[in-house]
């Protein structure tokens, strides 16, 4: 699987201050609007691209899991029941669904990833159609198909400021963006320092790994607990937000969706490529459901990943333009060459 | 012990996926990749042949054949288009997997633009049923296993008796040194894709007149052909062939007995099988 190698840092060509600015924008963006819609659009794009880090360090590993709404399902059932059924608050039943979709996660990962590559794979299918089959059938406790009707989270108090989450949409955009912050910190910091060098090396050549001493089931079980734990963590507010949880929200469209964010948003950075794709992809299924004509919403989505895939250069996606596009806009800095991109072109 | 009806459904269950499973293993022989787009070709495979019998008032048997040909068409045209430049050097498998991913999408909506969503039958095709004593068989289920058997009568003659298929041997085993012998690799390509396509097309319209059609009834076929390929072992035509008849039957046995989750107990013995013995019943072990 060739994976390691299409990794160009554009991140000395766009100035610092440019994404600074950009973080920044979002960051005051409910000052221009607090319409419901534009805010849930980008609530819900931001939690995807939580699960679509996690995926894209499982990535890293070299294992591409097809399982990851599941954990979405089971961190979203965790703390629906939990506050439903067992009249807990929110805030605890959402820290003990990201600690349970871990945990399953650890548990899992032990048993499926001893089968590695395309094995892998089609496993994490089948443990997500039984997470989905489960969630069908046993009604006593996650209420089948009707789903259950989640409510609000309770208030929270900073010093003398009321955050209310029943009252309006931007609570939840700032929690949202404070999710996204942690957990984007949290896989880029593990991107950077030595252990994802280490997952790198896991994928590139797991022989010689081995050979070197790297424990590799030690780094691809680190890497898919953690992306578990985050994914529970963004199923649980996901299901809070939209207030209900059923078996047909999280199924296994829902994992290819976020495999196709990933290649499209770009496997160049674990930050950027996550959110760009998440953003673009969602947003772009999200207008194309206003059109009137049924199913065209999904000829149109199938027909633009499929067109993006084709006219993006070899492996890179949408982050790794970024670059390019700033350095045609802007002139070239003199002397720059792209690490990596003498050997690119021999092929 | 289920009764004999419920193995009847069994093997024709066992039937489609077997010929899926074996389309799928044919291309990932050649192209080295999973064709995620097989359950949709194969829903394309039951509209194609529910248009021809309904609309037009073809035979269902040529019209089995019209579908081959069209479906077949359509893969080889997605080989062309989309598969052959995603699997050049550069590219990794993710991109190829997202594409044919995708053009699930893009078929599915297609399907539904085109055809509507409503379940299609075709229950007036073959009525009638056979009498065997203590219960009966649907002439219906009985075209299903005949026309499979066919099928695969038909690809083992042209995979073994014809030059098409001994090139198409050689570059499974040997691309490289198939190529030097003059066979050009890359309408081997073009053409295994349009057999697999054709398979699941053929298999689609067969169903078609036991089941009904509709826009999404390819998503479980290929969920369960996919682990009837990784039960028999990738790249493995009779562990494709076993394992979809294994898939198949079990299927509806253990849903005899537990309903619902016989899906899980199924996923679970999967599951089970890939970590005692991870190359499947029939693939050759990890070098």
């Amino acid at each position: 699987m060739i994976i390691g190698r299409y990794y160009i840092d554009h991140k000395s060509v766009v100035p610092k201050i440019v994404i600074g600015a950009l973080i920044a924008l979002v960051a005051i963006f409910p000052l221009f609007t607090t319409n419901m819609v534009t805010l849930s659009i980008i609530i819900l794009s931001g939690i995807w691209a939580i699960a679509v880090m996690g995926f894209l360090l499982i990535l890293r590993t070299g294992q591409f899991s097809l399982g990851q709404a599941a954990f979405m399902a089971i961190g979203g059932y965790v703390s629906a029941i939990l506050t439903v059924k067992m009249g807990m608050s929110y805030w605890p039943s959402f820290v003990a669904a990201g600690i349970i979709s871990g945990v399953i996660a650890f548990i899992i990962g032990i048993v499926v990833l001893r089968a590695g590559g395309i094995y892998f794979s089609i496993i994490t299918i089948a443990f997500g159609e039984i997470v989905r089959i489960v969630a069908m059938n046993w009604e006593s406790v996650t209420q089948g198909a009707s789903g259950i009707l989640t409510h609000a989270p309770e208030s929270l108090t900073v010093g003398n400021l009321e955050i209310n989450f029943a009252a309006s949409v931007v609570p939840y955009y700032y929690f949202m963006l404070l999710l996204v912050t942690v957990s984007a910190l949290f896989y880029w910091q593990i991107d950077r320092t030595r252990i994802g060098g280490t997952f790198r090396s896991v994928a590139a050549n797991p022989v010689l790994a081995e050979h070197l001493g790297i424990n590799l089931m030690k780094h691809r079980l680190i890497a898919f607990t953690v992306a578990g734990l985050f994914t529970g963590l963004a199923g649980a507010y996901y299901v809070t937000f939209l207030s209900v949880m059923n078996p047909l929200i999280f199924d296994l469209w829902k994992s290819v969706q976020i495999m196709m964010m990933t290649i499209v948003g770009g496997m160049g950075s674990i930050v950027g490529g996550p959110i760009i794709g998440a953003t673009l992809l969602y947003t772009l299924g999200i207008y194309l459901s206003r059109v009137p004509i049924p199913n065209i919403q999904y000829l149109v989505f199938g027909g633009v990943v499929v067109l993006l895939l084709l006219v993006l250069p070899k492996g890179t996606g949408l982050v790794d333009q970024w670059g390019k596009l700033w350095r045609r806009v802007f002139g070239e800095p003199e002397d720059f060459q792209m690490p990596g991109e003498e050997g690119m072109d021999e092929e | 012990m289920p009764p004999a009806g419920i193995w009847i459904d069994g093997l024709v269950q066992s039937c489609i996926y077997m010929t899926m499973a074996f389309g799928m293993v044919l291309v990932f022989s050649i192209l080295g990749i999973l064709n995620w787009t097989h359950g949709q070709f194969y829903m394309l495979g039951g509209f194609v042949v529910y248009y021809a019998v309904t609309a037009a008032g073809i035979p269902f048997p040529l019209s089995l054949l019209i579908s081959g040909a069209v479906v077949g068409g359509l893969g080889m045209l997605v080989e062309k288009v989309v598969i052959e430049r995603l699997t050049s050097p550069g590219y990794g498998i993710l991109s190829v997997t997202a594409a044919t991913n995708a053009l699930i999408f893009f078929f599915e909506g297609a399907a539904g633009m085109g055809f509507g969503l409503m379940n299609k039958g075709m229950a007036t095709v073959l009525p009638g049923v056979l009498d065997m004593g203590s219960f009966g068989v649907s002439y219906q289920k009985i075209a299903v296993i005949v026309f499979t058997l066919i099928i695969m009568v038909a690809m083992y003659i042209v995979l073994n008796l014809t030059k098409v298929g001994k090139a198409i041997r050689a570059t499974s085993q040997e691309p490289d040194a198939a190529s030097l012998y003059g066979v050009s690799v890359k309408w081997v390509r073009v053409i295994i894709m349009g057999i697999g396509c054709a398979l699941a097309a053929m298999a689609g319209g067969v169903i078609g007149i036991v089941q009904s059609v509709n826009p999404f009834m390819g998503r479980i076929p290929m969920i369960m052909s996919l682990l009837a390929v990784v039960i028999g072992g990738l790249g493995s035509l009779t562990g494709a062939i076993v394992g979809g008849i294994m898939l198949g039957l079990l299927n509806s046995v253990i849903a005899y007995s537990i309903s619902y989750y016989s899906e899980v107990a199924l996923f679970m013995l999967v599951i089970i099988l890939l970590l005692i013995r991870p190359q499947g019943l029939f693939g050759a072990a990890p070098k």
